[in-house]
This record gives structure tokens, sequence and C-alpha cells, in this order.
């Protein structure tokens, strides 16, 4: 029994009749980490997910959880709690009763277990609304509380499925550091499924990125953003031009892209097609002349000072160093 | 537009206090929403009014009439009354009545809720489930009369189902129990009313969230406390209206114990039918008046329970 | 490996559908005997045994004889089933449009829908047989018989529209004023026809309430009677097999009726089912 691992994956496999939704992956994570499932709608990661869950069936391979194959056990026999997307609040009970749900399954008696609740309401900041409905709260008051009834059963695993989707920009930045402070005071290990990139180089410890029911990349979100290793992940990751070279392809950021002349370094020629505000930088996106689509990210003071309309010609210039072979995949 | 001209130093996002707007607003000509909705729902509004509130004033107005062999005479009596309430065959029919109504209301409630969620949570096929639903809901365009009839050649003693039992050996000479009598009555009633109950209930079944079944054993809970905890707590309003229509259409069914139960029942109805076809209209008013007031009861004690209005107008 | 959690039925779904399919036999079984005994033979009486075979009692459906009219009352039915389904069509789709919003007595037009719809149906024929006489007005198939079905249909009308209405996305109809349609034209060439499906189930639904209707008909209907009430008129006076053949045969127009229905709707479905999939 390997203890050094929250969550093992071995060749897990799920077919619905033909098709296959996750074609044998395995996955390693590591006591206490903050993991993200990310990748393009349709890829798998929510399946997998629920698959660690016990709320859809193995078709092949086996799951194991602090060492333990849990492949053929229920839910509540796994150690694992589940956040929903919808949140899946119990519309007709109180929010008190709501967390107390499970408590209340095992058995417990009921002063003990509105004792532990109102416990778990004062840990998200939730304590005064323990006797409204959940029709009553916002989403993110609803988020909280479904948090709470996923913590009370001291999960040893705990599954978000895409939980900051159905919060506005603001509150999701809010409620992103929350889980992460909730994470490390918590220890143990948060297996968060987003396809937003930028909220899982956040937040993760361990960044895993599928596509097509594979696992392309599983690294530390560091090394995915700097040494991405096939030209889906560069793009998807985001801010990455995806170049052809003479030994294949290669990535590099675009924040060390420029617009300059061409000099003996490598150098692109093409259009400038559109300039976008960024704040704090610029983006400049351009057509090659052999058609591909590149952008450069230029600190807003270097652009000023020379701006570019679309439409104007341009060379993309960038340095050696920062060019990453990528992976033909 | 002609607006943005007269604001045009506005356009610095400076604030608009103290900055007069030259331009004129035009009329709108459009009807307050209310009185649209009054348009719309004006001609049920009238009907229900005219048909079916004014007959029911009428009634109530007739019971408190005299009346002898010849005529009826306007009157504020309550001899009608009287002579209802204190009659023991109306207490009589009224249990038996109720006695039925609460029987077909279990049974009812049990088979239309079993079946309602089979259909519902157990059959994915969106299809299959609709054939079901239409296999369940067929008999019910066939008219009730005829549907009532056809029991009696499927319970007589030289009826199928007696000729099934005996084929297969569980008896050996005719049940004479099965017709003509409260049995008969009731599994009539069940045969007609059951789609009653399983329509509105399966409507409440389908709003339920599948999430919160997950969510619930994800929390633990076994089939049962699923069932118990959050199935039936979100299917309460189903459960009402089905509930409220088996018990009035029991209460208020003239033909099938007429029929069915060979003599040994009476219904309310068919009391009232008695008294209309000798032209003794103000008791039968007076007995339509007690009818009423004791569905208004039952229906309003239900509606208590649940929000009725507020689940269907959602 | 042991066994794998498997996608197959929990053992709930076997004991619920035989439960089902017990239903579906308790629910069948009299139907059958209708419709097996409409062929007894010209000797046979209304229970078993059957005494041969024979279409003689269809017959007697067609033919008028002394005890009861079948076709004419028959072809009342109808006549008056499909006044019934449009007037409620009409009447319950524009109610159901109104009660999207709150106005001053929807509380109480409401609850007189529900009152109207379990108020027991011999009780509404009553009043309205009673009103028509103290005015010393003549009961008859268009006015005192349709204004009582049309307390049954209508309630039941306004229900499946609250139904069908909840589901209907206001969206449209901004799109549709957006685009500079005027009310009529947002409501013809938009809000009835995304609520078309619907309208046909409440068209068929009254159609059948009506055809079948008997208690608060038997009332109000004056002198020349509908097919329920000369088929009660028949059970009263002498049972034969001809009250089986009626059976069978109305069901067939009930089914007829409703499977085009649904046929079209269906059609209906499926093409915009395809728009939204593409």
């Amino acid at each position: 029994m390997d203890n050094r691992f929250d969550v093992e994956l071995i060749s897990v496999t799920k077919r619905y009749g033909t098709t296959l939704a996750v074609d044998a992956i395995s996955l390693r994570i590591p006591r206490g980490t903050y993991c993200c499932l990310l990748g393009p709608s349709g890829c798998g990661k929510t399946t997998t997910l629920r698959m660690i869950a016990g709320h859809e069936a193995v078709s092949d391979g086996d799951i194991l959880i602090h060492g333990e194959n849990v492949s053929d056990l229920p839910p509540i026999k796994r150690g694992t709690a589940m956040m929903f997307q919808s949140y899946a609040l119990f519309p007709h009970m109180s929010c008190l009763d709501n967390v107390a749900f499970s408590l209340k399954m095992r058995g417990v008696a009921k002063k003990e277990r509105h004792g532990r609740a109102r416990e778990y309401l004062a840990l998200v900041h939730m304590a005064d609304y323990a006797d409204r409905l959940p029709g009553q709260l916002s989403g993110g008051q609803q988020q909280r509380i479904a948090l709470a009834r996923a913590l009370i059963n001291r999960p040893r695993v705990l599954l978000l499925d895409e939980p900051l989707s159905a919060l506005d920009p603001f509150l999701r930045v809010k409620v992103r550091e929350e889980l992460k402070r909730l994470q490390r005071e918590l220890g143990i290990t948060f297996i968060h499924v987003t396809h937003s990139q930028d909220e899982a180089m956040a937040l993760a410890d361990l960044m895993v990125v599928m596509q097509d029911g594979h696992i392309r990349q599983s690294a530390p979100p560091r090394e995915v953003f700097e040494r991405p290793i096939s030209p889906f992940i560069a793009r998807f990751i985001g801010s990455h031009n995806v170049l052809r070279a003479p030994h294949g392809q290669i990535a590099v950021r675009a924040d060390r892209c420029r617009l300059g002349v061409a000099n003996d370094g490598p150098h692109v020629n093409g259009q400038v097609i559109a300039v976008e505000y960024q704040g704090a930088m610029v983006r400049v996106a351009m057509k090659t002349d052999a058609g591909d689509e590149v952008s450069a990210l230029v600190p807003d003071q270097t652009f000023y000072r020379q701006p570019a309309e679309p439409g104007d010609l341009a060379t993309l210039v960038w340095s050696e160093q920062d060019t990453h072979a990528l992976m033909q995949v | 537009m002609a607006g943005g001209d007269a604001v045009k130093g506005m356009s610095d996002g400076a604030s608009a206090a103290g900055v007069k707007c030259l331009v004129t607003r035009r009329r709108s000509t459009r009807m307050p929403p209310w009185l649209v909705s009054w348009f719309q729902v004006g001609p049920l509004a009238l009907i229900l009014t005219v048909l079916f509130a004014l007959p029911t004033t009428l009634f109530l107005v007739v019971s408190f009439y005299d009346y002898d062999r010849v005529g009826i005479y306007p009157a504020f009596l309550l001899d009608n009354y009287r002579e209802l309430l204190t009659t023991p065959a109306t207490w009589r029919v009224y249990v038996s009545s109720l006695r039925f109504a609460l029987i077909v209301w279990a049974i009812t409630l049990f088979l239309g809720f079993n079946v309602a969620y089979f259909l519902i949570f157990h059959i994915r096929n969106s299809i299959t489930r609709t054939i079901f639903f239409l296999l369940c809901a067929i008999p019910f365009w066939t008219s009730g009369i005829i549907r009532t009839i056809a029991w009696i050649p499927f319970l007589g003693r030289n009826g199928a189902f007696n000729q099934m039992l005996m084929a297969l050996g569980v008896t050996s000479h005719p049940l004479d129990f099965l017709l003509f009598s409260d049995f008969a009555v009731i599994v009539t009633y069940v045969h007609l009313f059951t789609l009653l109950m399983i329509g509105p209930i399966a409507n409440s079944l389908s709003k339920i969230d599948p999430a919160l079944l997950e969510a619930a054993r994800d929390a633990g809970a076994s089939r049962w406390h699923t069932m118990t905890n959050v199935v039936i707590p979100l299917s309460k309003t189903g459960i009402t209206l089905g509930s409220i229509l088996v018990f009035t259409q029991v209460m208020g069914d003239y033909f099938v114990v007429r029929q069915m139960s060979g003599g040994q029942s009476a219904s309310i109805v068919s009391m009232l039918s008695t008294e209309i076809q000798a032209m003794q209209y103000p008791p039968a008013s007076a007995n339509a008046m007690v009818l009423v007031i004791f569905v208004a009861i039952l229906v309003g004690v239900m509606m208590k329970v649940v929000d009725v209005r507020k689940e269907l107008v959602k | 490996m042991t066994a794998r959690i498997s996608e197959k039925r929990p053992w709930t779904f076997y004991v619920l559908g035989t439960l089902f399919g017990v239903y579906l036999l308790f629910l069948y079984g009299p139907m059958f005997v209708i419709y097996v005994l409409s062929f007894q033979g010209p000797n046979g009486g209304v229970t078993f045994p059957m005494v041969g075979t024979s279409v003689v009692w269809f017959k007697e459906v067609f033919q008028p004889g002394q005890m009861a009219d079948i076709p004419v009352s028959f072809s009342r039915s109808i006549a008056l089933a499909t006044v019934v389904s449009c007037l409620t069509v009409i009447i319950s789709v524009a109610a159901g449009l109104g009660f999207r919003r709150r106005f001053p007595g929807s509380a109480v037009l409401f609850y007189l829908a529900v009152a109207s719809l379990v108020m027991p149906s011999l009780l509404v024929g009553f009043g309205i047989g009673l009103g028509f006489q103290f005015l010393g007005w003549q009961p008859s198939l268009f006015t005192s018989a349709l204004g009582a079905q049309l307390t049954w249909t209508l309630p039941f009308g306004l229900f499946a529209m609250f139904a069908v209405v909840n589901r209907f996305n206001r969206a449209w109809e901004e799109a549709a004023t957006d685009l500079g349609a005027s009310p009529w034209q947002r409501l013809r060439y938009v809000t009835i026809p995304i609520l078309l499906p619907g309208i046909i189930g409440v068209a068929m639904g009254a159609f059948t309430l009506s055809y079948d209707e008997y208690a608060r008909t038997t009332l109000t209907i004056g002198p020349k009677n509908t097919l329920p009430l000369e088929i009660y008129a028949l059970i009263s006076s002498a049972t034969s097999p001809t009250l089986f053949a009626i059976g069978t045969l109305t069901t067939g127009v009930s089914f007829l009726a409703i499977f085009i229905a649904l046929l079209l709707v269906l059609r209906m479905q499926r093409r915009r089912a395809l728009i939204k999939a593409a």
C-alpha cells in the first residue's frame, strides 16, 4: 500500500457504448495537493472526477484512495465528498439541515449534528444563515453552504466540479483565494475541474491538462507554462505562439516577443490584424506571411512609444533562448 | 440621436447634475400590463362567473326555499337543512362515500406514486417513457361509463377473472364477492382514477434536479432515505393535486356506486339526482350545498399543506 | 479483480417494473373484455361465455333503434366536442398568457378555476339547469350543455397552459418586438407557433373530455341526447353487447384523434430539435 499518494488512477477507462470518454489514464496525486483538471469541453475531465467520486462506474482500470482500491465502493465509503457545479442544495431544507444531512444519514442525534453543522457554517462564514432556505441566498452564499456540506464528513479528498463558473469575475477571484486557503488549512487533497487556464494556474500545485480522454501533461503550473509539451497545450494555456521551425514546431511566450526589425535573430514577418489594450500590457495580433496567427504581449509604455495599427506591416522578433521545442501531438 | 446632441457636453464623462435635457419625450400609448392581463383572462372569468359562481349562488338561495308537491316558493327556511342533517340516511351515505374515498385514495396514491416514479426515474429513453405514459392514458379516452360496465363481465360469476382463477386452480368455484360489492366499487374507482394521481405526481417528480439525488447519495443516503428526505418532500404538490382530484371524483360520483354495488350502497350525488328528478329543488339544493361545503373544506385543508398556486403559476 | 460496479439496473427497477406491468394488465383487462365481447355472437349476452362471433352488434350501432339513436347522438357528440374544443383553446390560451403577470384578482380567479374543476359534475349541471329553468329558458345542446362542459374543460385547459407557458422563454417575444413586430404580429408569428404543441394537446384533451362527458351534460341538455347519455339510456333499458360495440368504436375514434394530434406534435418537435442541435 503506497501511502505517498492521496489518489491514484491506474489505467482508468470510461466507455459509453462504443465511445471512449476517458482512455486508460494514469495519474498519481501526492498527499495534500491542490490538483486541477483542465481541458476543453468534452475532454473527459468531469467524467474522471465523477469516477473518482463514485457517481460514474469505471469501465476498466482501478482507482486508489490512500492506497485502498475504491473502484467498487459507493461514494460514502470512499472518503471523498463532492461539490456539484449547480451546488445541488436541497431546496426544501434550511442551510443548517443541508449541512447536517450526511450526519443525519449516519444516525447522529439531532443536537449533536446541528452543533457540528454550526461549526462548519462558521468555518465558511455563514453562521448567520443557518435557518434560511437555499433559495433565499445568492450564488456565492449557496456555494459556501455546499462547501460546508461537503466538508462536514471530513473527507480525504474534496472534489469540485467547476465551482467558480457560475460566479461573476470579481467574486471568482475572492472565492479562489478562499479555496486555496482552505485547502492549505485542511491539508487534504482538492481535485478541481475547470476549463479556465487562469484559474488552474492560480490554484494548482499539480495541473493536469486533458484532451480527448487523455492526459496530455501533468505537472506544476510553472512547468506547464514554461515548458508545454505539445502545440495543443501551448495554445490552450494561452499567451504562447506556436511557430514552425526547421526541425519541428516551437513555442515562444507572447510576452517574450516584441515588434521589431528583422535582424540575424529569429523573426517572422506579417501584418497586424488587431490591437487589444489590456491595461498593463497591449496584445498585438498578427498574421504572418505564411498565414499563421501569432501575437505579442507588449508592455504598455513600450507600445505607446511606437504604436501600431491594424493593417501595418510588422515583424515579430524574439531571442533564441526563449524558444521551446514541442513534441508532435 | 437627437437626445444625444442636446447633451453633447457630457461625452467626457462629466456629472449630469444641473444639466437639463432639451429634447421632450414622446408620449407612449401602451396599456398598463394589468389591463392587458384583464383582457386576456376576461373570457375565462366571465364564463366561470356566469356558469359556475352564479349557479352555485343560485342553489344556495334555493336551498332555503319552501316546497310542496306542486311547486317551490321563495322563503328563508332552515327546514331543508334540518331535515337533511337529522336524517340518518344522510350521515350513512356521507360516511360510506368518505370510506370509499379514503380507501381509493390510499390505493391510487400507492399505485400512482410508484408508477410515476418508475416512469420518471427508471426509464432513461424519453421515447419509451412517452409511449408508456400514453399506454396509461389511452383507456382514459374511453367513456367512464363503458369502462365501468366492462368490469361486470370481468368480475361476474361466469366472468373472465373467475374463469382464470379456476383454470389456474386457485379456487374450485366462482367467487361471489367480486361483483356487486364494495370490492367491485373500489376496484372500479381505482381503475378509473389512478391516472389522476400519476399525472400530477409525474409532473412534480420531473421537476426534481437529478443532481439532488446524487448529492444525497454522496452524503451517504440509502435509497430509502433519499426517498423520504428528498423525493417525497419535493413531490408534495403533485401528491396534493392528485389527492384533491381523486377525493372529489369519488365523493361526487354518480354512476359507479349505482352500478357496481348492487344496490348495497348509495352515493351522495345519486341521492341528489333522485330529488332532482322528483323536481324537489329546495332539498336537492340543500343537499348540494352541504356537499359543496364539504368538498370546499377538504380542498381547503389540502391546499393549506401545499401552496398549490405558487407551484403551478411559477 | 473483483466485479465492477456496472451500469446494470438496481433491484428496485425490477420490482417497480413488475408493478407497472401488473398495473397495465389491470388497466387493459376490462378494455379487452369490451373489445372481445363486442364481437359477441347474435344469441350471446353481455357476459361470457361467447356464443359464436359476429359483427351483428356493430351493425346495431348504426341503425337507429327504438331505445336509442346512436348515429344522431354520435354526430351531436362530435359537433359539441368540436365547439367545446375550439372555445377551450382560445379562452385558456388567452388566460394562460394573462396569468404570466400578477394582476389584481388573479388569486380569486385561480381558486375559482380550481373550484370549478373539483366540483362534482352533477352539481354544476344541476345549478345551470336550475338557472335556466328560473329564467324560463329551454336547456339545449349549444347553450346550457355547452356552458356546463366548459366549466369542466376550461380549468383543465388553464392548468395545462400553465405548464406550457412556464417553459416559454420571454426572450423570444422580446426579440420579436426588437425586430419591429406589433403585439398582434408577435402573437401570431412567434408566441402561438412556439406554443402550438401544447395548444394541440389542450384541444385534444378538451375534445375528449367533452366527448365522454356525462354528468354535467345530463341535466343541461334538454331532450336531445349526446352519445354518453344515449349509452346511459341503453344501459338502463336493456343491456346488450351493442354497448361494447359502441365502446370499441368510441375508443377507436378517441385513439384516432389523439394519434393524429401526436403525429403532428412529434413532427413539430423533431423539426425544432433539429434546429436546436445544429
